[in-house]
């Protein structure tokens, strides 16, 4: 009787372990484009602390974007073609699982752009393939917080176990605030993401004074992207220029209140901030706004900054990308503007060494006039 | 409770009101601003002029909607006006982003305004009247049910002389007389200034569009108009689809009616008993999408999905160009389009849209429904 009952017991045991190799996968797939640019290293640790491997789509190339093209239509932005040629390298590369959020609102009523909301719902109807999607919704106007975000995640899985969540969460939180932290600190963006990612910590050990300096003000997918931006980055800092690009949340959100701005649109933040915040401290020389064509936030956005740029005299370039943009033309643009932007600043220098002198003249002028005034004494 | 959406540069002596225009919405929100003993200036109906106002005045990038408006408040402006009333709702699209926009660009252009903005968001009528509160300063509440019993009788009425159009149009002998009947109704409606005679208006207009003379056996093919809210209610913007659609033989129904949204997004939840159209379209929609995206993205599909098990015959979408959740409709369509045997048409409108190509495809379609029908009956 005893021996049975023993029996019983372990063969639940091992139907129980069955059931949970089951329920897990074992790969992950994350396509590289929009939320995987601000968020990756917090899904990485998140992801691998629940004990999935993380697969990853490879590099955008002209490939990936005419494959997104297919699928969509013509009307849609650049960014979510890409996203679509993405999911489908990633189901050619045979991830059947992927990780498709829709982040509603990332605060009350700061709400994302409607087609970020709609990712999954534009990936399920327009792919006819299975595949399985965990689609979380992140939606804090509705009370739908990360935590939530996180077991929905967990949840779809098949994780259910809090205290797993947990540890995974604070792992995640670990990884993405590292990554923070070293981009604050002006390190490269792939570095950075390298490094996080691995558990190593890098800072930046010189900091070269340029001629130059520009901030960009666009959104990671787009910048971050080489194939989208035309390797921006690279091709400014080539022609001797400083780029700035990212700005912690917090200071974002005080430049936008010191011009009188509220905050909108949740993934704007990252663009009107960033501007703001440079406009505001006069560290650099110009700023560029690169935003994809069709996009409707981005829009309104480069206008609302190119109205405060114009109040504090402040070059602003607006390049608009899509998956036509001949890299020619983008390079005659930036050049042009690079150029303006030295010659205004040999301009502003030599307009300075002249009010110095004049400035000199005066000291010597109120000096006399001390001494004479002390003779009279 | 302070609100600093509100401006205050005039006293409620001197205000004198305009909003944007969509539609007839201008007929109720005059009943009810006169009753709270208001002034009021309405701008010329949206046309070709508007429209470059706006366009001159706006940035690039912008949907149609918010030009129209940007043309209706310097319109306005010009004819005396010196408060500006507008809604918004935070979350849905740009729409949210239009009044700070429009403020603006009518500051830098050198105007004298109050805008006077209210969220439609959560706490609606509370909202609501607080703006028609800070505009008036009226503290009767027999103006208050006076103007608002007035609005939204005026407004059903309007609503019920449309459908009525849509139906009578396709099916009438004397081609042009629904046309005119409707127009003469409008003006009444305009004119009706007792809560009686509001109340009665849609019972008139029944009766008086039952007198005109009908073929009823006639077969008409069935379509729904679906899409953005602005371009579906305004006529100019939508190159009034309905009236071609209706001398083409066709009839038109269109499932977003001003007044039930309104009922719904003002009326508060404890009276309000019947399925609401979102509700209905969340619902049917739920195969598709799971959730709502902001604009009218999640109304479009269901109401597609509901069409097809009602037996219509073809469905048109129209949205202006870069409209974002009309954008994310755009790509679900077609699968609902294969999977619930439904022909849809998809037609974006920006300023440019010539009006005979967009009349060429429309034909295109009602043939391909009429052909479609007959394969039915063989």
């Amino acid at each position: 009787m005893l021996l049975m009952l023993y029996t019983f017991f372990e063969n639940i045991q091992i139907i129980k372990e069955v059931m949970k190799e089951k329920f897990l996968y074992k790969k992950i797939g994350i396509p590289k484009a929009l939320s995987y640019y601000n968020n990756y290293p917090f899904y990485y640790g998140f992801f691998n602390s629940l004990g999935l491997e993380v697969v990853l789509s490879d590099k955008t190339t002209t490939k990936t974007i005419n494959d997104g093209t297919k699928y969509v239509v013509s009307d849609t932005c650049l960014p979510i073609k890409v996203y679509v040629g993405h999911v489908i390298n990633l189901l050619d590369k045979g991830c059947e699982v992927i990780f498709i959020p829709s982040l509603q609102s990332t605060d009350y009523k700061i709400n994302n752009c409607s087609k970020i909301r709609g990712l999954p719902e534009i990936i399920r109807n327009v792919i006819n393939r299975p595949f399985t999607m965990i689609e979380p919704t992140l939606d804090k106007t509705e009370g739908v917080g990360l935590n939530d975000f996180c077991i929905e995640t967990a949840r779809l899985l098949g994780v259910k176990d809090r205290k797993v969540i947990k540890k995974a969460v604070d792992k995640g939180w670990e990884i993405y605030n590292s990554f923070m932290k070293m981009t604050q600190s002006g390190v490269d963006y792939s570095e950075a993401l390298e490094n996080a990612i691995k558990g190593k910590f890098a800072r930046k050990t010189v900091d070269i004074v340029k001629p130059l300096s520009v901030a960009i003000m666009a959104h990671g997918y787009n910048l971050y992207d080489e194939r989208i931006s035309l390797n921006l980055i690279k091709k400014l800092e080539k022609m001797d220029v400083k780029v700035y690009a990212s700005v912690s949340k917090e200071k974002s959100l005080e430049a936008l209140k010191q011009l009188g701005e509220v905050q909108y649109w949740a993934n704007e933040l990252e663009l009107t901030g960033t501007a703001a915040y440079y406009l505001l401290n006069k560290k650099v020389d110009g700023i560029i706004a690169l935003s994809a064509f069709g996009c409707g936030p981005d829009s309104l956005m480069v206008d609302e900054i190119s109205y405060h740029c114009k109040e504090h005299g402040m070059p602003l370039i607006h390049l608009t990308i899509d998956e036509h943009t001949g890299e020619a033309g983008f390079i005659t643009r930036i050049e042009a503007f690079i150029d303006m932007l030295l010659r205004r600043k040999r301009n502003l220098i030599v307009k300075k060494s002249d009010s110095v002198k004049s400035f000199k003249a005066n000291v010597i002028d109120i000096k006399k006039e001390k001494v004479l005034t002390g003779s009279a004494k | 409770m302070k609100n600093n959406k509100m401006g205050n540069k005039f006293a409620a002596k001197e205000r004198i009101i305009a909003w944007p225009r969509m539609g007839r919405i201008d007929i109720p929100l005059k009943a009810l601003v006169l009753a709270l003993g208001a002034k009021v200036v309405i701008p010329p109906a949206n046309s070709n002029e508007a429209l470059e106002i706006g366009v001159r005045n706006s940035i690039e990038g912008i949907c149609l909607p918010y030009k129209l408006n940007l043309a209706n408040y310097i319109m306005a402006l010009e004819k005396g006006a010196n408060t500006l009333m507008m809604f918004q709702a935070p979350g849905s699209c740009r729409l949210g982003n239009y009044t700070k926009m429009a403020q603006k660009t009518l500051n830098q252009m050198g105007y004298n305004f109050d805008m006077v903005i209210f969220d439609m968001y959560k706490s609606k009528m509370l909202q609501t009247l607080q703006a028609f509160w800070h505009v008036t300063h009226c503290i009767n509440p027999w103006c208050y049910y006076r103007g608002f019993s007035l609005g939204f009788n005026k407004l059903f009425a309007i609503d019920t002389a449309e459908k009525l159009l849509f139906y009578t149009r396709p099916r009438e002998l004397n081609k042009g007389e629904a046309e005119k009947c409707y127009n003469k109704w409008l003006e009444i409606v305009d004119n009706t200034n007792s809560i009686r005679g509001a109340k009665r208006l849609k019972k008139q207009i029944i009766a008086d569009f039952k007198t005109i003379p009908i073929d009823k056996n006639k077969k008409v093919p069935k379509v729904y108009l679906i899409g953005e809210f602005f371009v579906l209610l305004d006529p100019y913007t939508n190159q009034n689809i309905e009236k071609e659609l209706g001398e083409m033989g066709v009839e038109v129904q269109r499932q977003i009616m001003f007044s039930d949204w309104l009922e719904h997004v003002l009326k508060p939840s404890l009276f309000y008993h019947k399925e609401s159209h979102r509700e209905r379209s969340v619902r049917y929609a739920k195969e598709y999408m799971k959730r709502a995206i902001g604009g009218e993205c999640i109304e479009t599909i269901g109401d597609t999905v509901y069409a097809a098990k009602h037996g219509i015959d073809g469905i048109i979408h129209i949205s202006p160009f870069s409209c974002m959740p009309e954008i994310v409709a755009q790509n679900i369509l077609p699968k609902v389009s294969k999977n619930e045997n439904i022909p849809v048409l998809s037609l974006v409108l920006d300023e440019q849209t010539g009006k005979a190509g967009y009349i060429t495809r429309i034909e295109a379609f009602i043939d391909l429904i009429k052909r479609r029908q007959m394969d039915y009956l063989n």
